[in-house]
């Protein structure tokens, strides 16, 4: 029960903290003091209490979408494993359904983006569907791979692959990494995918399918990618972190993980420029050939006594 | 048996004295008898459907034809269930969809008549249980469809549809034909059941006969690259009749494979990656070149193509299953596939009747022309906009639970210990899932082209007010169950579950033991809780939005101060980027007029994308097919004297034929 709570706590408040964490880095690699870890929380409130203006083009679907969205996140969030490697809500084949409610949060936003009318927030919608074509597929070959390498059909799996496999375990797990980190850039709309301070409409994604959205339904949606960012950081944490270690060790070797990604972030978003827009399928191309390469590990790790 | 005889009997006669009816009342007239009809039919079916019942009775008819057998098993009244319901749906929808074409000069006269045909055949299709008699109400169905498809018959282009689907038809039942003989030759017998020993005999043989019924009814089912008649046949019919051809007619086809399928006994492996490999490109390239359309019909006539590959996809797993000898993956696969047929059946009509109740309000195709509508038709947009996110395969709806069953048989079959079908149900995995991004990039793109932003011609600005509520309702039912299905599965899979048992030819299976069925109560409290979960949040916002200033104000443009509905993304645009990534797999046809002189006046641009099966396979196979018969040109000459003259030399032939065989 305890553990229960715990969770729920870490999904609810942990965005504000990474999000603080990346903007921190930032600051300092700027050389500036920057602003307190906190202050995304602030804002959030800020955003809360202020009125809205709403573009006489939209319809309910604009009015809907962002609460729709942070439903979505938080839903795929009790799917996922966090400091005990225990999902809220586990069973075989969780992942599909975390995936596929994300993407009834995406369906809604791309939607209530076209709802502006805007060429901008098209623009963006547009971009948007096209690069979430190639994360899927990958994502879906990885934990597929996962699945069939740990025997385990829950998320659980992820955690499983260095207590099942041998050597062969450590580069998979390496290069699972590195396809959920991509994917973390991709979905949460980091540099070098997509640059959230950015103030140039024709080169945005995903904030640009938000310009028409102020108060606090602008809040929801903001801390609806903040949390999809640390869902995807904890499957990150969770494939590094083996099954077999004790709570206490894992819990506080997956707050460090957190935390090393968020400053990673922070310093590729202070040291990388953004992809040109045409490069950006071929970014998304990595995690796919990344995720054949662990399913070629698979079946040899499964298969090598053959 | 007796009631679904009445039942059909209702349909036929409800049909046939429509014919001197007023026009007014005809769609009434039929929807009542189709009502009643359907309601015996249903009986039948539902019962034997949860009892597990096989239900048989002989008819004796004159020679050569013989004894036929009507059998009603669970498979059977699984379709049953399917083609009642969704057409009596179809009908009801008719009522309202008519309406502007009455006293027009139209052939409404017969229309119903054809379409209750329609419904008998395909009643009597998956009954028939012997060849010669099965392919009689084949082919009834394909001409009763032949007629509602050319129902605006004013159009040059509904007529050339029309020809197109009648000739594809016949090439379908063509390679039935030969298939059938083959199997009845064997056996000496035209009872499907004979059929059984002949699959068992030899390997090679069944396979080489299931191919050729696989193509014939593939055909019919629309697989890839069978596929080309199904993106032209159905933007011509009217919304109704696509709605039916597509959610209900083309499954006959799969109700063929799976009749097959249920007289082997088992699969061999082959065949079995065949299907799978077949169905996996069909939901694929069904899925992009559905992105590339611009007519909202012919886009959802390939989302047919995409999700009859998505139920292939549930059969090829579970024909795996068979082969491989393991019971858990071929049910799943099996459960998936046939409770895909359902949902397919329910969210596609749904969208072809939206796409119809668009058409009638603003009498254009092209989305690019469209826009705005929700604001106009707002009970439309919801109902379109459900089963857009129905047919994307998204929670908590009934696309979901079908796409679930076959991603959790293609998890399971790595515990069959072999790498190729470990390799092979990875990437089945990753297509299933690239199927369902590319379906959410199509239908965000449909949806809010059509009914969100701005009204992009006068047309759409023009539309005053809803559909009418006949049209509403049939909708809205189908809505409800896309709904039913997604949120309460463990149901739904009771009503697959027996139909799934005929194929795993063992009907006394313990379903609840084999296969997890606490996952899908788990899923069905996890959707309720998330609709619990969305309506507090919207509760939430909605009440810190109480007392706050809310001002409405024109869409941010960016300080330009001129912007206006043209200036909106468009469908080609929106998909741009994805299809120029995805370039080999189209042929692009420009049609671009620059801007000339220093104040331009005009300028055009239009984008055509061909499928490239058809340019490629379906194309060249035309050709070649001309160029033999253009050298039978001279028998059609056009003098009269000249065709008395074939009529006597046949008859001459015929009587010596007949004095010779005395």
């Amino acid at each position: 029960m305890i553990e229960i709570i715990l969770n729920i706590l870490f999904l609810f408040i942990f965005p504000f903290l990474f999000i603080g964490l990346i903007n921190k880095t930032k600051a300092f690699w700027a050389g500036r003091k920057g602003a307190s870890v906190f202050q995304p929380f602030y804002d959030f409130v800020k955003l809360l209490k202020k009125g809205q203006v709403i573009s006489t083009t939209t319809s309910q679907i604009f009015a809907i979408f962002p609460s729709l969205v942070l439903a979505s996140v938080i839903f795929a969030g009790l799917l996922v494993p966090t400091f005990n490697h225990r999902a809220i809500l586990s069973f075989e084949g969780s992942f599909i359904l975390f995936a596929y409610i994300l993407a009834l949060g995406k369906f809604l936003s791309l939607a209530g983006a076209m709802d502006t009318g805007s060429s901008f927030e098209g623009m963006g919608a547009s971009r948007e569907a096209s690069f979430s074509t190639l994360v899927e597929p990958a994502f879906f070959i990885m934990i597929s791979s996962i699945i069939a390498l740990s025997g385990n059909y829950s998320f659980e799996s992820l955690s499983l692959i260095l207590p099942k496999s041998g050597e062969l375990g450590y580069l998979i797990v390496i290069l699972g990494v590195i396809v959920l980190f991509i994917m973390m850039l991709i979905e949460g709309c980091r540099v070098p995918v997509d640059d959230p301070n950015t103030h140039l409409e024709l080169t945005m994604i995903h904030e640009v399918m938000i310009l028409d959205n102020s108060g606090p339904d602008l809040a929801l949606i903001l801390y609806s990618s903040w949390m999809k960012l640390i869902i995807l950081a904890s499957l990150i944490a969770n494939i590094i972190i083996p099954a077999n270690l004790t709570i206490l060790y894992s819990a506080l070797a997956f707050i460090g993980i957190i935390s090393a990604l968020a400053i990673i972030i922070g310093t590729i978003e202070s040291t990388f420029a953004r992809l040109r827009l045409t490069h950006i399928f071929e970014f998304a191309f990595i995690m796919s050939s990344i995720s054949l390469i662990i399913l070629s590990l698979t079946v040899i790790s499964i298969y090598k006594g053959d | 048996m007796e009631y679904y005889y009445l039942g059909i009997f209702l349909i036929f006669i409800g049909g046939l004295l429509s014919i001197p009816l007023a026009e007014k009342y005809k769609a009434k007239f039929v929807s009542v008898f189709s009502g009643l009809g359907t309601f015996f039919v249903l009986i039948t079916a539902l019962n034997i459907l949860l009892k597990n019942l096989t239900i048989s009775k002989s008819v004796y008819l004159p020679e050569p034809i013989g004894k036929v057998d009507f059998i009603i098993d669970p498979l059977s009244a699984f379709f049953i269930l399917v083609i009642s319901l969704m057409t009596f749906i179809g009908t009801l929808y008719a009522i309202g969809y008519i309406k502007p074409y009455l006293n027009r000069n139209k052939v409404v006269s017969s229309h119903f008549f054809f379409l209750n045909t329609l419904i008998v055949s395909m009643l009597l299709v998956v009954t028939v249980q012997n060849v010669l008699a099965f392919l009689i109400v084949w082919e009834i169905m394909s001409l009763s469809s032949f007629f509602l498809v050319i129902f605006d018959n004013e159009k040059k282009e509904v007529i050339s549809a029309g020809i197109n689907y009648l000739i594809t038809m016949h090439i379908s039942i063509l390679f039935l034909i030969i298939g059938f003989i083959i199997l009845a030759i064997k056996s000496g017998n035209l009872d499907f059941s004979s059929f059984r020993e002949i699959f068992a005999s030899s390997n090679f043989i069944s396979n080489a006969i299931f191919i050729l019924l696989f193509i014939g009814f593939g055909i019919k089912a629309g697989f890839v690259p069978f596929h080309t008649w199904l993106p032209k046949a159905h933007p011509a019919a009217p919304s109704h009749v696509s709605g039916i051809m597509s959610g209900v007619m083309i499954k006959t086809g799969i109700y063929g494979i799976l009749r097959i399928l249920s007289l082997m006994s088992i699969p061999s492996i082959e065949i079995s990656y065949f299907v799978l490999f077949i169905s996996i490109i069909s939901a694929i390239f069904g899925v992009l070149y559905a992105i590339a359309q611009h007519d909202l019909k012919r886009l959802l006539a390939y989302h047919s193509v995409e999700n009859i590959g998505i139920i292939g996809i549930g059969i090829g797993i579970g024909m795996l299953g068979l082969a491989y000898h393991n019971t858990l993956i071929a049910l799943l696969g099996f459960l998936g596939g046939i409770l895909h047929i359902l949902n397919h059946s329910i969210f596609k009509e749904l969208l072809f009747f939206g796409a119809g109740a668009v058409y009638n309000k603003t009498h254009i195709k092209n989305i690019e022309k469209m826009g705005g509508l929700i604001k106009t038709m707002p009970y439309t947009a919801l109902l379109f906009l459900i089963g857009s996110i129905a047919i994307t395969g998204l929670p908590p709806l009934n696309g979901f639970i079908s796409e679930f069953l076959i991603y959790l048989g293609m998890l399971h079959s790595f515990e069959i210990n072999s790498p190729i079908i470990l390799i092979v149900s990875v990437f089945a995995i990753a297509s299933l899932a690239l199927v369902g991004t590319m379906a959410l990039l199509c239908f965000t793109k449909a949806f809010s082209i059509v009914f969100l932003g701005l009204p992009r011609s006068e047309k759409a600005r023009s539309v005053k007010e809803e559909v009418s509520p006949i049209m509403l309702f049939s909708m809205g039912i189908l809505a409800l169950f896309a709904f039913l299905i997604g949120i309460f599965p463990q149901y739904a899979i009771n009503l697959v579950k027996n139909p799934a048992l005929v194929l795993l030819q063992n009907q006394q299976l313990p379903v609840e033991t084999i296969i997890p069925l606490n996952i899908f109560k788990i899923i069905s409290v996890a959707c309720i809780g998330f609709i619990i979960l969305f309506i507090f949040i919207y509760a939430l916002r909605s009440f810190m939005l109480k007392d706050k200033n809310i001002y409405s104000y024109k869409t941010w443009d960016c300080g330009y101060q001129a912007g206006n509905n043209r200036m909106q993304y468009t469908a080609s645009s929106y998909a741009s980027p994805f299809l120029s990534f995805l370039k080999p797999f189209f042929i692009k046809e420009f049609n671009i007029k620059k801007p000339k002189e220093i104040f331009p006046k005009e300028a055009h641009f239009e984008l055509h994308s061909h499928d490239i099966f058809e340019y490629y396979f379906i194309h060249p196979a035309i050709k070649i097919n001309k160029r033999f018969l253009e050298r039978f040109y001279w028998i059609q000459s056009g003098s009269t004297q000249q065709y008395i003259l074939y009529g006597l030399i046949f008859l001459v032939i015929a009587l010596a034929g007949a004095i010779g065989v005395k």
